[in-house]
């Protein structure tokens, strides 16, 4: 049972989202869920050369999206955040491209895949290095600060690992110094690789440090889309409107290994997985959303099967673009056109 | 007398005795006598610098009486003048690393006020903010895979460090661990010229403690007992396996960051004298002697000698030859090794 869901009365606690919204949030998922599966299998079938996991993410991604302002906020995610980057408007075309490594991808072929940007979303380029991240988004809630910019707030995701790191600390403190318009979720899904959350930190609950640094903190079930997406637009409404970060932390599982060239069988077993897939947050919205007549199973199919295909079209189109050139090695590394072995 | 003693509000000692006590004051005294020697040496052109840690006497000297000598390892910073006296630094070595002389235990190589005493279990000191934890953080991880028992690491830190990456590193792998380490914190409200305010959202730093799953405790820093009491509650739980503690004692700068820092141009005179009523030195004395732990002429005594050790370790050390030059590589290289010939 979702938490968004009254026990009592069994009506559907929405939180102002509208019957399209709650159904393009479930579409997120789905897409999220096709597209990650897709990354493993093209690994698999040695297409691409990585590819990172992000099964059990998917509620709290989509719903985080949905409290993100389009073409006013900043997103500053993690690697493991495809479906809020899909969430926020990045098209599987474009995820595509990034794992497939193509020249038309938003960096040229150059990043990790799974590291997109979008100067257009309002995405920040991201780094592999954990909390690397984190002093930059912190730079981009203080220039919205120091414009006077209101109505404008940065969002940064992380996993539970990150929280380990000095960065994440500097990065926290600072936001709370200045009261920057930063919400800094925390995706926690109890493994940083191969290290289980109480090797990470003592305290189980990250949410509790937000006390330490003077901001508010909040816990909440991140397997519910809807509970996340009223967590995350509180914390986002307050940093609009000049009332300073807050920590969330929205509590999911990993299910896939970390990525393509991890085997997580080496350090948990697959019957604990499978028991935490009890919980899955893709058929269980599906089943909150039938239950409460917003979409029937013919609507839910069809939906499957636009994924499907949308995610087949995106696979093949973006197959299909040529590899960067050799000769554009420098592209995009210094200003203009300079080519070191022509001087 | 005795009448008046009756007057007196219940003396809170814990487990100290009137020679504890007595000891505390003095390394007090000696910390303050020692402080404004290494100014004055300074500013009569002698020593290239000194640091400054008027008004961390009471926390540096009741921490010190928690450490247990020959068996505790202390990892403090760049000013703890009073903490390195009170595990047994002499005055002699003291002004050995003020006068940077070769007899200095770093041979002067050190930056004044870096001690390190292999004999005293004193790490050398980094003057890098926070990068002294990891260290402490590690010797503590070697006493539990070594399954040392009953020792325990004691490190320090100012309010500012606290908002370093190391800082919370350390803490985090110290609760994980459940490490034989205490943090004690002397925030004293002052990183060189930066105010608490504008270092940290909220001022009080144990209350940090909650988030890493570690005991956090406050104390008042210019109480030199509770500050014994707070520490060694901690060092004990860490000597039992019971795990770090954060401890914070908030106290105060009364002088300048370092002689290289006029604290004029960032905070008021007014200020710093209203805090100067707080001064933990002459409040502790007096407190000795209205409970008759030693009598005012007692007090007098104590003072003059420790002037006269002072100035006794000042000769001494000033008449020390500087490192010869060509010792240069010494300390550097494991063998011998002059690289220009």
């Amino acid at each position: 049972m979702m938490a968004s869901t009254d026990i009592s009365t069994g009506t559907l606690q929405r939180h102002g989202l509208r019957d399209e919204q709650l159904l393009a949030i479930f579409r997120n998922m789905l897409l999220q869920r096709q597209l990650d599966n897709r990354g493993f299998q093209l690994n698999r079938q040695g297409k691409v050369p990585f590819a990172l996991g992000s099964e059990g993410h998917e509620a709290l991604q989509a719903g985080a999206a949905m409290a993100f302002n389009r073409g006013s906020d900043i997103l500053a995610p993690y690697y493991r955040d495809l479906g809020l980057c899909l969430g926020i408007g990045l098209s599987p075309y474009e995820i595509m491209l990034s794992i497939f490594a193509r020249a038309t991808d938003h960096n040229g072929g150059r990043q990790f895949p799974n590291h997109y940007s979008s100067k257009s979303a309002g995405l920040m380029s991201f780094s592999s290095i954990l909390a690397a991240h984190l002093p930059h988004a912190v730079g981009a809630a203080y220039a919205i600060k120091y414009r006077g910019e209101t109505g404008r707030a940065v969002l940064a995701t992380c996993g539970d690992g990150t929280t380990s790191e000095g960065e994440w600390h500097e990065s926290m403190n600072f936001v709370a110094v200045h009261k920057l318009p930063f919400v800094m979720l925390v995706e926690n899904n109890e493994w940083a690789i191969s290290t289980p959350l109480d090797k990470q930190m003592a305290e189980p609950q990250i949410w509790k440090r937000a006390a330490g640094y003077g901001m508010p903190g909040r816990r909440f079930n991140g397997f519910d889309p809807i509970e996340t997406y009223e967590a995350v637009k509180e914390a986002m409404d307050r940093a609009r409107s000049g009332g300073g970060p807050t920590l969330v932390e929205g509590t999911c599982y990993r299910y896939l290994a970390h990525s393509t060239d991890d085997n997580d069988m080496t350090y948990r077993t697959r019957d604990t997985v499978t028991e935490r897939r009890k919980q899955d947050p893709v058929p269980a919205f599906e089943a909150v959303l039938l239950e409460h007549g917003i979409v029937d199973a013919a609507g839910v199919n069809e939906m499957r099967q636009s994924v499907l295909r949308e995610t087949n079209e995106a696979t093949d189109t973006a197959e299909a673009q040529p590899y960067p050139e050799p000769a554009d090695l420098y592209k995009h590394v210094y200003e203009g056109a300079w080519q070191p072995w022509q001087s | 007398m005795t009448a008046r003693k009756t007057e007196l509000p219940p003396f809170l000692r814990h487990d100290l005795t009137d020679e504890q006590l007595v000891a505390m004051l003095r390394t007090m005294v000696m910390q303050r006598t020692l402080e404004n020697r290494g100014f004055q040496l300074n500013r009569q052109g002698k020593i290239p610098f000194a640091s400054a840690s008027e008004g961390h006497e009471g926390v540096q000297a009741g921490a010190a009486m928690a450490f247990s000598r020959g068996k505790d390892i202390l990892v403090p910073y760049y000013r703890d003048l009073g903490l390195a006296l009170g595990i047994g630094l002499t005055p002699f070595e003291v002004l050995l690393s003020l006068f940077a002389r070769a007899d200095d235990h770093s041979a002067g190589r050190q930056f004044p006020h870096h001690y390190a005493s292999r004999r005293l279990g004193l790490h050398t000191i980094s003057s890098v903010i926070a990068a002294q934890l990891p260290h402490a953080v590690g010797a503590a991880y070697a006493l539990q895979s070594r399954s040392e028992l009953d020792r325990a690491v004691l490190t320090t830190f100012g309010d500012g460090a606290t908002s370093e990456g190391e800082w919370h590193e350390s803490i985090n792998f110290a609760a994980v661990h459940r490490l034989p380490v205490v943090f004690l914190c002397e925030n004293n409200e002052w990183a060189i010229s930066t105010p608490l305010s504008k270092q940290m959202g909220q001022p009080d730093v144990y209350k940090r403690a909650a988030g890493y799953g570690l005991p956090g405790t406050v104390v008042d820093g210019m109480d030199p007992i509770a500050c014994y009491e707070a520490v060694a509650a901690a060092m004990r739980r860490a000597r039992s396996g019971g795990g770090p503690t954060l401890v914070e004692a908030k106290c105060y700068r009364f002088l300048s960051h370092t002689t290289d820092d006029d604290d004029r141009t960032y905070r008021s005179r007014d200020e710093v004298e209203a805090r100067r009523k707080a001064d933990p030195v002459p409040c502790f004395e007096r407190l000795l002697v209205e409970h008759s732990v030693l009598t005012a002429e007692a007090a007098e005594a104590l003072k003059r000698s420790v002037l006269e050790e002072a100035n006794d370790a000042t000769d001494r050390a000033e008449a020390m030859a500087y490192p010869a030059a060509h010792d240069l590589y010494e300390r550097v290289y494991a063998e011998r090794w002059d690289p220009w010939i």
